[in-house]
């Protein structure tokens, strides 16, 4: 009898895994019909929308790349992200330590500012730092867009790197004291090593952020030599007539980098993300 | 005496440490808290980005609830958000709920449904758009691949669909967001409580509507607030997809607030949108907050 149920269960465990990976294969869809069309020529689009091409032709992504200056507009999105990274991390941890050591009145308050940053939409600071960026000849700069990203994440780094630092123990900051370390050699020397898997996981999210986002490049940048990818991309694609023959190479151009990186890392990502969203 | 003074150098050598929020605190300062009090100080005013502001009192608010298309803008936004909340909650939770008994395609799945969220919004936004387009569409086309043209659409060309169609592709791209949160919350229930539950004979439906659901509120509130925060503030899709159309029926808060500001250089008027945003944006996620943590604790 239990035999029975075993095998029938197991059975229906089958049929039901089977059944989530059609659904989930369903949602992977639009991803394969993007890499797909990229392949295609232009006869082989409008003949056959659905179909695999006869041969892969490259010839869409020789334009693509011939056009967009992907690879200048690559290595912008890279410097940004690591100077970003860099800046939130490094202030970000500073700010976090004090916040994780002392519990008072003074912790409280800044943690509500951070927290209040963590919920703010970007939408209601673009307005003023546009008009304070023009102001100070910040538009159009490096600075200025990494500036606007650092002050982006940043609380999302003062909150992650503070619950992280409240699960160190004490006892290595008092033992480090009694050597009569101050309290930046102890943050330097004692905290800071062993900050690395936060570290990893908060420069997932920003590379996420910076690689991907479209409104801080599209108004703050406007010297094509230093569009980051995204913006590189609806460039090219433009948005009065797309034409499927620009718009799937960009697009998979586009995505490529940050594809492949969640194919080596997905398991660290999807840990990391759910990890920042949980706390 | 000396009580007193060491108290007090001790107590100043812990308050020192907050030297080191400084530099976070001018970051956020310069580049977060002064650009709020600059919007909310803009918002009175007819700033066009040059010249000199005139303060014109509350005539920016007059304004945006006044005229109808700025209240329904307001309408958009808050009906997308449902529409986006509801369903992409719903599927989170149907994945999840499934994932967590089949151990075998746990972690590819969870990954699947995670890769659309590695991707940006413009380019989601430009397959997708292409996905829908009524000539030689991706959706049409597989529509009358499988023999159901009749069912054939101009999905974002009409006003009735335009918003949904939107909505499907945002839920898409979020979709396994959602159902890895789920999954963390899931990995919490302690195995015990679904054994004792099924020797006690109840079905699986019992046990996920009256062990499951109710054990992971926290999950729930984590994934309703945080898609709710990401979704009032939606400008790529329909920037990218309908620029707002047809008939104003994708035209979002944030949409006006990027047209006012860059296509007519009503830097005033867009400051009180933004104003009217952070507000129902705090508003929201407060209510949420509240009543969602109160049905944690009721449990």
């Amino acid at each position: 009898m239990s035999a029975h149920v075993n095998t029938s269960s197991r059975v229906g465990t089958w049929l039901l895994s089977l059944g989530v990976l059609v659904l989930v294969a369903v949602m992977l869809l639009p991803v394969a019909f993007m890499v797909i069309m990229s392949f295609k020529t232009g006869a082989e689009i409008a003949s056959d929308p659905l179909g695999l091409p006869g041969s892969i032709f490259f010839g869409n992504y020789q334009n693509a790349l011939s056009k967009m200056s992907y690879g200048r507009s690559v290595l912008n999105s890279i410097s940004v992200t690591l100077s970003v990274t860099v800046l939130v991390s490094f202030i970000g941890a500073l700010a976090a330590y004090p916040l994780a050591r002392l519990t008072n009145p003074v912790s409280r308050a800044l943690i509500l500012i951070v927290a209040l940053g963590l919920s703010t939409p970007n939408f209601v600071t673009i307005t003023p730092i546009y008009v304070i960026f023009r102001e100070i000849g910040l538009l159009d700069t490096y600075i200025g867009l990494i500036l606007a990203f650092t002050a982006l994440n940043l609380p999302l780094a003062v909150f992650f790197y503070t619950s992280f630092i409240r699960s160190i123990p004490t006892e290595l900051d008092e033992a480090a004291r009694l050597d009569n370390c101050s309290d930046f050699q102890i943050f330097w020397y004692v905290i800071r090593p062993l900050l690395g898997p936060a570290t990893a996981t908060l420069s997932l999210f920003v590379m996420l952020m910076v690689w991907n986002d479209f409104t801080y490049p599209l108004l703050l940048l406007t010297d094509e030599n230093k569009f980051t990818v995204m913006i590189s991309v609806y460039r090219f694609i433009g948005n009065h007539t797309v034409s499927p023959q620009d718009l799937f190479p960009a697009a998979v151009l586009g995505s490529l980098p940050l594809l492949v990186l969640f194919l080596f890392f997905q398991r660290r990502i999807v840990a990391g993300v759910t990890a920042g969203a949980v706390k | 005496m000396n009580m007193i003074r060491a108290f007090n150098t001790q107590s100043l050598r812990r308050y020192r440490i907050y030297l080191f929020t400084l530099p976070a605190i001018i970051v956020l300062g310069a580049f977060f808290i002064y650009p709020i009090l600059l919007t909310a100080k803009l918002s009175f005013t007819d700033f066009t980005g040059v010249g000199i502001a005139n303060d014109v009192g509350w005539k920016n608010y007059e304004r945006i609830f006044t005229r109808s298309r700025y209240v329904d803008a307001l309408k958009v936004t808050l009906l997308f958000t449902l529409i986006v909340v509801i369903i992409q909650t719903a599927c989170g939770l149907f994945f999840a709920a499934l994932l967590h008994r089949l151990h075998g395609i746990r972690n590819l799945c969870r990954a699947a449904l995670f890769l659309p969220a590695m991707m940006s919004f413009v380019i989601v936004g430009y397959v997708w758009q292409f996905i829908y387009s009524p000539f030689n569409g991706g959706l049409n086309a597989l529509l009358a691949s499988i023999g159901f043209e009749s069912l054939q659409h101009n999905w974002i060309g009409d006003p009735d669909t335009a918003l949904f169609a939107l909505a499907f592709a945002h839920i898409w791209m979020f979709v396994g967001y959602t159902t890895a949160i789920f999954l963390a919350g899931y990995a919490g229930i302690p195995q015990e409580l679904d054994e004792a539950a099924r020797i006690e004979g109840t079905s699986a439906w019992q046990r996920f509507r009256h062990i499951e659901v109710p054990l992971l509120a926290p999950s729930f509130t984590i994934n309703i607030v945080l898609s709710t925060i990401g979704t009032l503030k939606t400008f790529e899709l329909p920037f990218i997809m309908t620029r707002g159309g047809p008939d104003g029926a994708t035209r979002t808060l944030s949409l006006h607030i990027i047209d006012s500001l860059f296509g007519k250089y009503k830097f005033g008027f867009a400051s009180a949108l933004s104003i009217v945003m952070l507000i129902l944006v705090i508003l929201v996620a407060y209510v949420q907050n509240r009543v969602l943590r109160a049905r944690e604790e009721a449990i």
